[in-house]
């Protein structure tokens, strides 16, 4: 459904590469900082990954929820978040995927949050607190206004409920790679390689692995088992943490990581 | 908000519930649902927690006629169900102990918990002790500072205490350390939650494990006044000591019952924790309820007296029988909470916890304006010690 997922996955499939995606959350550590953060990462990523700050999110671990209070220290807001998109798709022509909890997409309105996703060109929305269960009334939405609903798969998702999962699931798979919380994975160790194995085996849809991507060898024994693309998250935002007072320095220190992450 | 998200499904009460969890959870939530399912059927495990609950516990609890209270009141008849009794002091270990066998015979190792006042965790300190399991408290360090007493109990009893110094530190703060906890180790722990909120199944597992109050009670009160009660008040956080209470009398269409929650400084302070009033329909640690929150959907922070009462959602079979009507929710003040914590200790004798003094306050206004012959059952659904300092610091406030 959504072309440009097809299309970045289909070229780094030719390159023989997994596709980069850093997650950065939308305002932090304040709007205008985050929109440069974006604009000097842009050129290095395949996709976007983007959070909504929230008060309580119990899917992150301390890097992330550092980051969602300094966005929300600086009154970033849906709304906000929405137009710094806007701003971003402006420079930016590859797919966009946003990471939001549930009670954000609740309380703006399901409907309304799902078309104002598909007016800012965001291609896939992410709800980490929304099981497969509860997950009808904004797939439902998702499909309305040709957004992609991605899902998350983790090592205690079976392959029943893979099999279920993939019935509505579109874009890619956000695969989990350790039992925890984002930041906590430290190396991909058998376990995770095995866990990739067998999605791989069961899943036509490309997969993505998060959680914990931080190193060239992560990435590349994450390639060996067969990923089609890594999420980086915290390791990025731990770089912004470090050098808040001085924003340019840590545009700079991230766009040396990135390159080397991925050279 | 118009839009509904479920109706009439398992996990559900009426709106209300569901499993708003990541996915790492949903395999464990089948497999907790699935053991309580047989266990709780299973006839040596009921006799198993059973016998705890008496020799250990201390159950069952008296249900006491409060005279001297009544009098001052001047109307109803003012009944204590004495949860305040257990062991450790409060209804909360009626869970824990449940909780904690159902953990041992899933074959699980460690106990993760919350809390707010000290109660639950020294509860789950407590039977991760007697049942030999390792125990985890994740606490606000805003409420380690309030609770010091219950931080040193927990920590005798061998569980290891760890503050919470995100968001708001309080005990939504808690909870969420606390799953973030459970993602993490769900091999080896197992989550024991203190109220009746979260995903489905806990709301339901732990209201079972405090029905028994009510069952008490009503069993109690036909001995010592032959009848039924007119009204039932009892505090509501979370919700698990109402909930125990009130569950073996939802179908006595004829009682009244009343949910009291935390006014703290009244609701147009802002600074409360009465979810209905204040807040509306929403989403947090898993369950589909009433929450406080602002316009966007961030948490907001709540204030109350008691630890125990300070947090932005309710549990959702509550939200449900507030809008089915059946239970009508209403607040107490800080300051009226106190009073009330003061008048019990001096008429009765019985230093009432913080929590259990805001049911105690609504209780007198209620039955002052009673005929005699009425009678008003009460939750005291804990001791105060725990709140000693803090209480003696505010009333002598108040007093300037």
């Amino acid at each position: 459904m959504s072309n440009r997922f097809e299309i970045v996955f289909q070229r780094t499939k030719k390159e023989v590469r997994p596709a980069f995606m850093p997650f950065l959350v939308a305002g932090d550590p304040d709007y205008k900082t985050s929109l440069e953060l974006f604009k000097s990462i842009a050129s290095k990523a395949d996709m976007l990954e983007i959070g909504f700050p929230y008060s309580d999110p119990l899917a992150d671990g301390p890097t992330i929820q550092a980051a969602d209070e300094r966005a929300l220290k600086s009154e970033i807001n849906t709304d906000k978040v929405f137009s710094l998109i806007k701003e971003i798709r402006k420079f930016y022509s590859h797919p966009i995927s946003v990471l939001v909890y549930v009670n954000l997409v609740y309380q703006y309105g399901i409907d309304k949050f799902y078309r104002q996703a598909s007016l800012m060109g965001i291609d896939g929305v992410l709800i980490p607190d929304v099981p497969l269960e509860e997950s009808q009334i904004f797939v439902a939405a998702a499909k309305k206004y040709k957004v992609s609903p991605v899902f998350m798969i983790t090592q205690t998702t079976n392959n029943e409920r893979l099999k279920k999962i993939l019935k509505v699931a579109e874009g890619y798979l956000y695969l989990v790679s350790v039992l925890g919380v984002t930041g906590t994975g430290n190396s991909l160790g058998k376990e995770t390689y095995d866990f990739i194995k067998r999605i791989k085996k069961n899943s036509k849809l490309p997969l993505a692995l998060g959680f914990g991507i931080s190193t060239r060898e992560h990435i590349a024994n994450a390639a060996k088992a067969g990923i089609d693309g890594v999420i980086v998250g915290s390791a990025i935002i731990k770089i912004l943490e470090a050098n808040l007072q001085n924003p340019d320095q840590a545009k700079n220190k991230i766009e040396t990581f990135v390159s080397e992450l991925i050279a | 908000m118009k839009t509904v998200i479920k109706k009439q499904r398992k996990g559900y009460f009426g709106d209300f519930g569901g499993q708003f969890v990541p996915e790492t959870l949903m395999t464990p939530l089948a497999e907790l649902e699935e053991a309580y399912r047989k266990l709780s059927k299973d006839k040596a495990f009921k006799k198993e927690l059973s016998g705890w609950l008496i020799n250990f516990v201390g159950r069952p609890t008296p249900l006491y006629f409060a005279k001297q209270l009544t009098q001052k009141a001047g109307g109803a008849k003012i009944y204590l169900k004495r949860e305040d009794l257990t062991h450790t002091g409060a209804h909360k270990i009626n869970n824990a102990l449940g909780q904690a066998l159902l953990a041992k015979h899933m074959g699980k190792k460690r106990l993760i918990a919350e809390t707010g006042a000290g109660q639950h965790g020294v509860a789950t300190a407590t039977v991760a002790a007697a049942l030999g399991l390792e125990c985890v408290v994740y606490m606000g360090a805003v409420d380690i500072e309030r609770q010091q007493a219950n931080v040193q109990r927990m920590k005798l009893l061998g569980a290891k205490v760890i503050p919470v110094i995100s968001g708001s530190k309080t005990l939504k703060d808690a909870i969420n350390e606390a799953i973030r906890d459970w993602v993490t180790n769900i091999k080896s722990s197992h989550y024991l939650i203190g109220s009746v909120l979260g995903p489905h199944p806990y709301p339901t597992i732990v209201r079972d494990f405090q029905k028994i109050i009510g069952e008490e009670a009503k069993k109690q009160l036909k001995e010592q006044a032959n009848r039924l009660p007119d009204y039932l008040v009892a505090c509501v956080g979370g919700g698990s000591n109402s909930i125990g209470l009130f569950y073996d009398f939802l179908k006595e269409k004829k009682i009244k019952i009343v949910g009291v929650e935390a006014g703290g400084f009244g609701i147009k302070s802002n600074k409360h924790a009465a979810r209905f009033e204040g807040g509306r329909p929403g989403i947090l640690h898993g369950t589909f309820s009433y929450v406080l929150q602002d316009k966007y959907g961030q948490i907001t922070e709540t204030h109350s007296i008691s630890a125990g009462l300070d947090y932005p959602s309710i549990g959702p079979e509550h939200a449900g029988l507030y809008k089915s009507g059946r239970v009508e929710y209403t607040h107490i003040s800080d300051e009226e909470a106190l009073k009330a914590f003061m008048l019990l200790s001096e008429t009765e004798g019985i230093i009432p916890a913080l929590e259990s003094s805001h049911a105690v306050a609504y209780a007198i206004r209620l039955a002052k304006k009673l005929p005699k012959e009425r009678i008003v059952l009460v939750n005291l659904s804990g001791r105060g010690d725990k709140d000693l300092t803090q209480a003696i610091y505010h009333i002598q406030k108040m007093k300037v």
